[in-house]
């Protein structure tokens, strides 16, 4: 409403903005609450430490003051990039102050926290979060100007290097944002908060950066140099461990995230490129886990053997792809809900199988405990290391493992989806009567999605089991089933990226937020239908389309083609609002 | 490229006798037709007719309930992705691209059957398949290039607009390598110039060695194009014979203009609701 008011007044954008930037610094520097939550120092424990140094900024008050800063600058840059980028700096800001404010309100016993109580003022959040609005509003006040798209190139050694510093902040943010609040996690009970706020500051941060084309600059210089960036980017994953995200807690969260990130990159080849709909997924997964869990020399497990991993792996991949195959052979009849019933029972029936041990294959209640650690090179799995002097955590080599084994399937994914089975899978997906019409055998190819997502979740499964030492059917619900799936679309259909930013933020949120962890499910719920609202291509939306074209046209082909894209978008959107009737309503 | 030469060869696509009932319902009842290699054969006839359920029982979708259809003298299985590979392809009355793929990709899926790499090679990206998938979007440019979309093979197929998508479709079914191409009313919707200028593509296509059968409503542009021309009422056969003849044949007036056949609406309608 007060967007509507200022909309046709660009004149008061720039003098709100600027005000809005000073009442944020302002904001930052009053005190926050008004009693002492903590007596600890910062950082010693990261706290809401409000009140007794209203002129020490540490933590999310740096944050925000940060923001007003930039909220000011931005007031004086290019026009093209101001509204965009204000007012993303704006709700970052406006989302520090409300996490704050509700962790204050709530732990401190009511609004007087936050105004003033017992004597004391801390207008600090109130002040804040009205600056905030001030920023999104004055935001919305700029002239609308089309999204910046830098027609930047340098020199290669330039452009290299710029993906370096890229990925190493990126790097930084990952390790900072794991460590946020904390580094063990649980000790600090405003833990959550600190965390929220660290995100809501990258979220704002992330925001103006895009709002200035930046972020779009440095995809299209990764997109130009994609085999280098790969490159970068898994050597960035090799150096997580030796960051200070690198304690026992978060690698091992992080192998886990590896572990169903391969998971999830496997379930989007069946629902993303193929567009079948699987709700029984997990099961491969717990395949490949209990066909692992034997062939490792488990004291309880029934065969007794133990075999090189990498050979237990193959086998993993292959009994859950064969299974794969045989479950999706009785779905080619059967489209949508009706496939995703099948699915569903699938699942149930390997839960129930599972619990009820089954051919004595899976321990039953009882599990199968005591895989024994695996053997790399001569070192187990779990042994903490030392390399270079530095010692690193204990976990650390199956965290590497993971990264691995997560790398190679974004290259199988990467690889099938820009060939003939790829094509074939998108084209079922799309129409499968047409894509039948033009030659595609729509039967074998939907069980070959089956089967080549099962093989992954199969290898997956098979590292996980190693990585718990038990293999127990509870870790192979239906519940993960919705979670993988989750992942995929939270994360965007048929985007690599996308899945493992999904599966990142399912594993990574409970542990940072395990005040919640009573509404879990229900906060998923509700992420899921905002993203569905709003951002329905998820999170990291599948860009691979876009990487290929910029190989094949000319160079920077993908920013025209975008261009192109805005314009043709536009006009559509002016014969709309004519009223003039679309092309294809004459038809049909 | 006259089709007066190639019509006393042996006829490369033949329909025999080919009836579909569903239910108590005859779509087509006793239809036989010949197509000659190079030649362009209209269908018309009116709405509800059987044109599209004929297309539908050419390209396997349907199982003729009786009668036997042949390209080259070979029976066509009933298997649409198998007649695709015997060389049969078709666009669709309602226009069915993969809309969210790109114009190439669009025409590459169309390649799919003439292509040999499988999920081992795909997964590998070994040379073989390279060379293979090169030859095949250079091919897949050359077809985007004939029908006039090479300036937008990157463009998402939903975004083009109407016309482009039936060229596109027509480019898609072409990738297959088809030696006849079946058109289901390739000018629904256009203007008169995008009609003038599917016309000659239509021409440049048999001229390039491809036998067209095009449904159309439009009988100008029917008797404009084609060699032969087939004219279905009620599910049956009532004239055939060159444009001249049928034009001038009194039955098809009737059925066009004069009195109505009294239950068309008692005949399988066409594309969705017929199956």
């Amino acid at each position: 409403m007060i967007t509507k008011l200022v909309a046709g007044k660009p004149g008061l954008a720039r003098p709100l903005s600027i005000v809005g930037g000073v009442l944020l610094i302002v904001g930052a520097l009053l005190p926050w609450a008004t009693f002492q939550l903590n007596i600890m120092p910062y950082p010693a424990l990261s706290t809401l430490q409000f009140f007794d140094a209203p002129f020490g900024v540490p933590g999310f008050r740096l944050h925000v003051m940060l923001l007003g800063v930039a909220v000011i600058a931005v007031a004086f840059a290019p026009a093209a990039i101001r509204g965009r980028t204000t007012k993303a700096l704006g709700w970052g800001a406006l989302a520090i102050a409300v996490v704050n404010a509700a962790y204050l309100i709530v732990e401190g016993g009511g609004f007087g926290t936050i105004t003033s109580a017992h004597g004391a003022f801390a207008f600090g959040a109130v002040v804040s979060a009205v600056a905030a609005v001030m920023a999104i509003v004055a935001g919305s006040a700029y002239p609308a100007a089309p999204p910046v798209t830098w027609d930047l190139k340098l020199a290669k050694p330039l452009e290299w290097l710029v993906l370096v510093l890229a990925y190493a902040a990126l790097l930084k943010v990952v390790a900072d944002t794991l460590t946020a609040g904390g580094r063990g996690g649980a000790a600090n009970p405003y833990a959550g908060a600190v965390f929220l706020s660290f995100v809501a500051f990258l979220f704002g941060v992330f925001g103006g950066l895009n709002g200035t084309g930046l972020l779009r600059w440095v995809s299209a210089v990764a997109e130009r140099h994609r085999a280098f960036s790969a490159v970068v980017l898994l050597a960035c994953a090799f150096v997580l461990p030796f960051t200070e995200a690198g304690t026992e807690q978060w690698i091992y969260t992080a192998t886990n995230i590896g572990v169903f990130a391969a998971t999830a990159i496997g379930l989007n080849i069946v629902v993303g490129l193929a567009g079948l709909l699987d709700l029984g997924y997990v099961a491969f997964m717990g395949i490949g886990a209990f066909v692992a869990a034997n062939l490792s020399g488990a004291a309880s497990a029934s065969l007794g053997v133990d075999l090189p991993f990498v050979l237990v792996l193959v086998i993993a991949a292959i009994v859950a792809g064969v299974f794969g195959a045989i479950v999706g052979s009785p779905t080619l009849r059967v489209r949508g809900d009706y496939l995703a019933i099948v699915t569903l029972a699938f699942g149930e029936i390997f839960f129930k199988a599972a619990q009820n041990n089954i051919a004595g294959a899976t321990g039953g209640s009882n599990a199968i405990p005591g895989i024994p650690p695996l053997d790399f090179l001569g070192t187990p799995g779990d042994a903490a290391i030392t390399v270079f002097g530095a010692e690193l955590a204990g976990g650390v080599l199956y965290y590497l493992l993971a990264v691995v084994i997560v790398a190679l399937v974004m290259v199988l994914f990467a690889n099938l989806k820009s060939s003939r089975i790829g094509r074939a899978w998108i084209a079922v997906r799309e129409d499968e009567d047409a894509a039948r019409a033009m030659g595609v055998k729509t039967g074998k190819i939907k069980v070959l999605a089956f089967l080549v997502g099962a093989a992954i979740a199969g290898v997956a499964g098979a590292v996980l089991v190693h990585r718990l030492t038990t293999a127990s059917y509870e870790s192979f619900t239906f519940l993960e089933s919705v979670t993988l799936l989750s992942a995929v679309i939270l994360g965007g259909m048929g985007s690599i990226p996308g899945a493992v930013v999904g599966a990142s933020l399912l594993f990574v949120l409970p542990e940072k937020l395990r005040e919640f962890s009573d509404y879990r499910l229900m906060l998923f719920g509700l992420a899921l239908v905002l993203i569905m609202r709003f951002r329905p291509q998820g999170l990291i939306p599948d860009k691979v389309r876009r990487a290929e074209l910029a190989g094949e046209t000319a160079e920077g082909g993908s920013l025209k083609e975008a261009e192109e894209r805005a314009v043709a978008e536009q006009e559509r959107a002016d014969d709309e609002r004519l009223g003039r009737t679309g092309v294809t309503e004459g038809r049909s | 490229m006259s089709s007066a030469s190639d019509r006393s060869a042996a006829p490369l696509l033949e329909a025999s006798g080919v009836s579909m009932v569903f239910g108590g319902l005859t779509a087509l009842n006793n239809v036989s037709l010949t197509v000659g290699r190079e030649e362009v054969l209209g269908l018309i006839g009116p709405n509800g007719a059987g044109k599209t359920t004929f297309f539908n029982c050419l390209t396997g979708q349907y199982v003729p309930t009786s009668g036997r259809i042949s390209l080259d003298g070979t029976t066509l299985p009933s298997d649409p992705a198998k007649v695709a590979a015997a060389g049969v392809a078709r666009t669709f009355q309602n226009i069915r691209l993969f809309p969210n793929m790109s114009v190439l990709e669009n025409v590459l899926v169309g390649r799919h059957v003439r292509m040999r790499q499988g999920a081992i090679a795909s997964i590998f990206h070994g040379p073989g398949f390279r060379k293979g998938e090169r030859l095949a979007r250079e091919r897949s440019r050359e077809l985007l290039d004939f029908v006039g979309l090479s300036q937008v093979e990157g463009e998402l197929s939903r975004n083009l607009p109407y016309g482009d998508q039936r060229r596109l479709e027509i480019a898609r079914a072409l990738a297959t390598e088809p030696s006849v191409l079946l058109l289901d009313e390739p000018t629904a919707g256009m203007n008169p110039q995008e009609t003038e200028d599917t016309r000659q593509l239509i021409f440049a296509i048999r001229d390039s060695g491809v036998s067209v059968i095009v449904i159309e409503h439009d009988t100008k542009f029917i008797f404009g194009l084609c060699d032969h021309v087939v004219v279905l009422v009620q599910g049956e056969v009532l004239v055939a014979g060159t444009p001249d003849v049928v034009r001038d044949d009194p039955r098809v007036i009737e059925a066009y203009l004069g009195k109505p056949p009294e239950d068309v609406a008692g005949t399988a309608t066409e594309g969705e609701e017929g199956r």
